[in-house]
């Protein structure tokens, strides 16, 4: 549980800030999807251990209702993870002025999610199918499409 | 893995997914490759794909670092599950456990004592704050509940950094036999109570109670805080607001469920339903912005007296009193009029001999009526905007004449009505009626392709 949680937490950390283009949200939301997927163990041995493509499904989950639009009247009530030395202030403007980023960012969420889980954190396809919920014969057609479309956006705000 | 399908005249029979991720085999990547050597559309596409795949996996990542990686393990992972971190073998996480906290321990409740249904209960309440030692008040009595809290406050004051950690009762399933290398293979105790560490739930419907925040780091101190705790069962201290900014998940929608269970079990005290001053607040803004809707549209949210003049203007325009035609007479001079009235524009080029021949309105827009004056002849005539009170608007066309130009039917949220025009010797006169106050704005346009001299007048709502 510990070693999987050390290793994997800085590549979940960094999918959700890409995803949600803010590395300082990002830290709570992290924190919430393992907390969720370790939650989960509960039920089951917890000798299986963090499953990673679990966690990138809690963070996904996550990342989507937390830029989900806000009704006027919800209160706020949130989270935010203050973690010692982190993000670095280079990191923060990377995520910033890094064209890739932009493109990304202009993507809708589920071909955003599709390609970052593929060709940043580079999941398996049958880990990325669970992640996203898409049937595995479809993904290939699935990430055509967000790739190219990533493209299109990309080639237009390059320069 | 192939498609059948052309976009844009473009080849896309491969996938570029499926080529550059592996997907083919067999016949179908016999068939893609030799697809790929004829086909440069393809070819292209899949280098296109190459570049973006290698784009987004070159992105850089921050760095996490040990410090935070141990206040995110603390805070991610549950106390149950966390207790089995004792074999842990690697090093990737720094010996912070044995560091002396600067701020009291986070006071698990001593269990060891009392049923297991109730340790198993309080387990789940508690394995969300790993700050707090209770969710909500104990109670009325003074007396804490558990032997912990009971106890002198010495039995949670740091250790000091050089001794080993003692393991709390609470976090230990079994006893297990230290270790004679040290600190190496000591049970993880993670640091969840540094001065930033900040938490406030995501996970459910609650709102976020106060003592779920950090307490500021200048009130909690670890002499005094236990012997606060033993006075005031109810700790309910002064915190830091939790910043509003900056934060995508601090005004989300709460994100987690995985507490819910233990939400029957918590002992809260019963809330005050917000419902009914939810509804109230949404049904008094939804009121309020169909009562301006119909202000609106109904002209009366410029005023009582306003709709008034508004009315008379109209009924002047289509019954019109001698003063009013007064003004636009033939028996009245145009100059005269001119020189009484404020000058609001003067255009043109002094091209006489035309002929204002047609007005055209225009409303696509809300804010203002846009009248065009077209006017046949060699070029623009001098034209003279006044604007002899509030509700009327006079144009003076020099040595034009403007009497065949139809009128009727020209009316608008602005303009109650044109009225005809009045030759006065060589110069025309359009007067408009507005229907309410309205700020005019003239240019003119040059005649181009089918479209002849032009006169604009713009009114605006004021």
């Amino acid at each position: 549980m510990e070693r999987e949680f050390y290793l994997d937490f800085p590549l979940v950390l960094n999918y959700v800030a890409r995803l949600l283009d803010d590395i300082d949200g990002a830290a709570a939301i992290t924190c919430a999807a393992f907390r969720q997927v370790g939650d989960g163990l509960r039920h089951r041995s917890s000798a299986d251990g963090l499953r990673r493509a679990e966690v990138f499904r809690a963070a996904t989950e996550l990342s989507r209702l937390a830029l989900r639009p806000k009704r006027w009247f919800r209160r706020q009530r949130a989270a935010q993870v203050t973690l010692e030395g982190f993000p670095q202030p280079e990191a923060r403007r990377a995520l910033r002025r890094d064209t890739v980023q932009r493109a990304l960012t202009a993507l809708p969420f589920e071909a955003r999610a599709m390609v970052l889980l593929r060709d940043f954190v580079k999941l398996s396809y049958d880990e990325l199918a669970e992640v996203v919920d898409v049937a595995p014969r479809k993904l290939v057609h699935a990430l055509d499409r967000s790739r190219a479309e990533f493209g299109e956006i990309y080639d237009y705000i390059k320069f | 893995m192939t498609t059948s399908s052309f976009e844009r005249n473009r080849c896309t029979r491969i996938s570029p997914s499926a080529v550059l991720d592996d997907r083919l085999d067999g016949k179908d990547l016999e068939w893609a490759r030799d697809h790929l050597r004829r086909c440069e559309a393809c070819r292209e596409r899949v280098e296109d794909f190459r570049e973006m795949l290698l784009r987004v996996g070159r992105l850089p990542s921050a760095s996490v670092g040990s410090e935070a990686m141990d206040q995110a393990f603390a805070l991610s992972i549950p106390d149950r599950l966390r207790s089995q971190a004792a074999t842990r073998s690697f090093e990737i996480a720094p010996a912070h456990a044995t560091a002396a906290p600067d701020v009291p321990q986070p006071a698990f409740p001593e269990v060891s004592a009392v049923p297991d249904l109730l340790t198993e209960l309080e387990r789940e309440i508690f394995r969300d704050e790993p700050v707090q030692d209770h969710p909500t008040p104990l109670g009325p009595t003074a007396e804490p509940i558990y032997p912990t809290m009971a106890a002198s406050p010495e039995e949670i004051e740091p250790v000091k950094p050089a001794e080993a950690v003692e393991p709390v009762a609470s976090l230990e399933p079994e006893p297990m036999a230290e270790p004679a290398g040290g600190e190496s293979m000591e049970p993880p105790v993670p640091e969840v109570l540094r001065g930033s560490l900040r938490e406030v739930h995501v996970d459910s419907h609650r709102p976020v109670p106060d003592w779920a925040r950090e307490p500021d780091p200048v009130q909690v101190e670890p002499a005094a805080a236990p012997e606060d705790w033993e006075r005031e069962p109810e700790p309910a201290p002064e915190h830091s607001k939790v910043p509003v900014a900056s934060n995508v998940v601090f005004d989300q929608d709460p994100a987690l469920r995985f507490d819910r269970e233990s939400e029957p079990a918590t002992a809260a005290p019963p809330r005050k339903p917000d419902t009914a001053m939810r509804i109230a607040v949404g049904l008094g803004a939804a009121a309020c912005v169909l009562l301006a809707a119909v202000l609106y549209e109904g002209g009366w949210l410029t005023g009582s007296h306003k709709v008034s003049s508004t009315a008379a203007t109209a009924a002047v325009s289509i019954h019109p009193s001698p003063t009013t035609r007064a003004s636009v007479s033939p028996s009245a001079s145009p100059s005269a009029t001119a020189v009484t009235a404020p000058v609001l524009f003067t255009l043109g080029n002094g091209v006489s001999g035309g002929t204002m021949y047609r007005i055209r309105p225009g409303t696509a827009v809300a804010g203002y009526t846009r009248l065009v004056f077209d006017i046949h002849g060699g070029g623009l005539p001098t034209m003279v905007v006044t604007r002899p009170d509030d509700s009327h608007v006079a144009i003076t066309f020099k040595g034009t004449n403007v009497a065949g130009a139809p009128v009727n039917g020209i009316h608008s949220y602005q303009v109650a009505g044109v009225e005809p025009g009045v030759q006065q010797g060589p110069d025309g006169a359009i007067t408009i009626d507005l229907a309410r106050p309205a700020r005019v704005t003239a240019f003119t346009l040059a005649a181009t392709g089918s479209y002849a001299w032009r006169l604009v007048v713009d009114l605006h709502t004021t």
